[in-house]
């Protein structure tokens, strides 16, 4: 039987900035389709770095990275939109527009796959719904907490149905309550078919909600609890 | 559709794709004011050479030039005659006796104390040169042939000849500045547009991250600067009204009108070209190099 293709392969994957600082060396994997995988390490590890260069806003200086079949090192400009519109991404800081609702929101990346405007309500309830934040549709981010904030962003990030989701740090300035509800969405996703890699410095989650675990130090792969090679 | 799912009216986007326009607020107003007030210039410079043509063209159909050859030399008038015929630009020559002439004095002198003999007997034979529409070097032409038969030409009517090679000349100033009027119209839209690109960067990036095309990032801006540079082009068409009811009844004088209604059309189109050129300009994409953290 034919072998599921990685959803992101890496060999030898290497980035060097034009300071001449080497931000990931020689790293190599695979990340199966339906995954859920952890990205951890210290601060400067790469882990962002990986992240950045997962939906093409890096492009590796070396080596060979495909995420969702799109050889990311060529790919045209084209191209990298195409994938960014297959993959959600949540971002620490969640960049949430303030002066648009929460429903403007969310529905920023079906606006942008072209959705018809009568289409866009009932989707959008539909992914609030998912994250328990159905009334709050017409309500400014501001009037949010940070884990409702959080939520809102993870609901953005799903909305197109994207078979990769990219979180970078999504607990990073959560209790540790709101942390285990963010993450409970994030499995609750992957459950339903979607490629989960996050990165994050909070080891208790990888307890609490496990998962493949990727450790990086100083932008090299140090340990993979699932590496299958 | 349920009430439920419709977009309430105060959130509805009304742009064609979904597009939102940016808010319009002081930084746009200002802009549309400086961007009607150098429009409203090169309206008023437009009204000028509009002016100035109706002007040279009420005239310009009786331009004739005058070569005077000395009676002792009229044996040379044919040949002269002939000569001038020749010349590129010239359009008619007409002879004119030292009788028909000296009638002619005699209307516009009136009472000058002279017989009508003594006068022709005093004129030279005169060679009337109607010139061709565009003929800039028939009068220097002349001037080269006239003293090679013996005759001389009327040089007081050079700045004649001059006027129409002004306006030529004046059209492309008007040129000129139209387009440093145009320059400084789309660096104003430019200028205005690039502080909202940047105050709302964090959006532009983000829907840059989740793969949005540039024309649908740019769209907004574009309409935006559409919208500056025809409507500052609609305020300049109106303030030109005070001036041409104003100096409309000094003009008609001279029998010369203004055209305002004729200045709309092509205030509109320039308005609206240096809006939109100022907002491509505005959202340029600048690449960074990638910040080095993670």
């Amino acid at each position: 039987m034919a072998e599921t293709p990685a959803i992101i392969s890496m060999q030898q994957l290497m980035l060097r900035y034009k300071t001449g600082k080497t931000a990931l060396a020689g790293i190599s994997l695979d990340i199966a389709p339906g995954s859920f995988v952890y990205l951890i390490g210290e601060s400067g590890a790469g882990k962002s770095t990986l992240m950045r260069l997962f939906y093409g806003d890096l492009r590796p200086s070396s080596g060979r990275l495909t995420v969702q079949q799109t050889a990311m090192r060529d790919a045209s400009d084209g191209e990298i939109r195409q994938l960014r519109q297959k993959t959600g991404i949540v971002f620490q800081d969640h960049r949430l527009l303030f002066s648009r609702t929460v429903f403007e929101n969310v529905a920023l990346p079906l606006r942008v796959q072209g959705w018809p405007m009568e289409r866009l309500v009932s989707r959008v309830r539909k992914v609030l719904g998912f994250v328990g934040l159905e009334d709050r549709l017409w309500s400014y981010p501001e009037a949010l907490s940070g884990g409702e904030q959080q939520r809102v962003a993870i609901a953005r990030a799903m909305t197109s149905q994207p078979p990769l989701i990219l979180a970078d740090e999504p607990t990073g300035n959560l209790d540790e309550e709101t942390a285990n509800r963010v993450v409970d969405y994030f499995m609750e996703l992957n459950r339903l078919g979607a490629t989960v890699v996050m990165s994050t410095h909070d080891l208790r989650l990888l307890d609490s909600h496990p998962g493949r675990v990727i450790q990086l130090h100083a932008g090299a792969l140090i340990a993979d609890s699932g590496a299958v090679r | 559709m349920s009430d439920a799912n419709k977009i309430p009216d105060a959130l509805r986007l009304r742009l064609p794709g979904g597009y939102s326009l940016p808010p319009f607020g002081l930084h746009q107003i200002l802009a549309l004011a400086t961007v009607a007030i150098a429009l409203w210039a090169l309206g008023l410079l437009w009204l000028g050479m509009q002016t100035a043509r109706q002007w040279v063209g009420s005239w310009q159909s009786e331009i004739v030039f005058h070569l005077y050859l000395p009676q002792e030399k009229a044996a040379g008038l044919p040949a002269l005659q002939h000569a001038v015929a020749a010349l590129p630009g010239v359009a008619k020559v007409s002879a004119i006796d030292p009788q028909e002439a000296s009638q002619r004095m005699q209307s516009w002198l009136g009472d000058s104390g002279l017989t009508q003999a003594d006068l022709a007997s005093r004129l030279p034979y005169t060679l009337e040169i109607a010139p061709a529409t565009e003929a800039p070097e028939l009068f220097a032409a002349l001037g080269e042939l006239a003293p090679k038969h013996g005759a001389s030409i009327n040089s007081d009517e050079e700045s004649l000849a001059n006027a129409r090679n002004w306006l030529s000349e004046l059209d492309w100033v008007a040129l000129f500045v139209t387009l440093i009027l145009l320059a400084a119209t789309a660096m104003i839209v430019s200028n205005t547009l690039r502080m909202t690109v940047l105050s709302r960067a964090d959006e532009l990036a983000l829907m840059r991250l989740l793969g949005a095309q540039e024309w649908f990032v740019r769209m907004p801006f574009l309409i935006e600067g559409v919208v500056i540079g025809g409507g500052g082009a609609l305020a300049a068409w109106l303030l030109l009204w005070p001036i041409i009811f104003g100096a409309g009844h000094w003009l008609a004088a001279f029998s010369l009108t203004l055209d305002g209604l004729s200045l709309l059309p092509p205030l509109l189109l320039c308005g609206i070209i240096a809006g939109a050129f100022g907002a491509f300009i505005a959202t340029l994409r600048t690449r960074d190099d990638p910040a080095e953290h993670g």
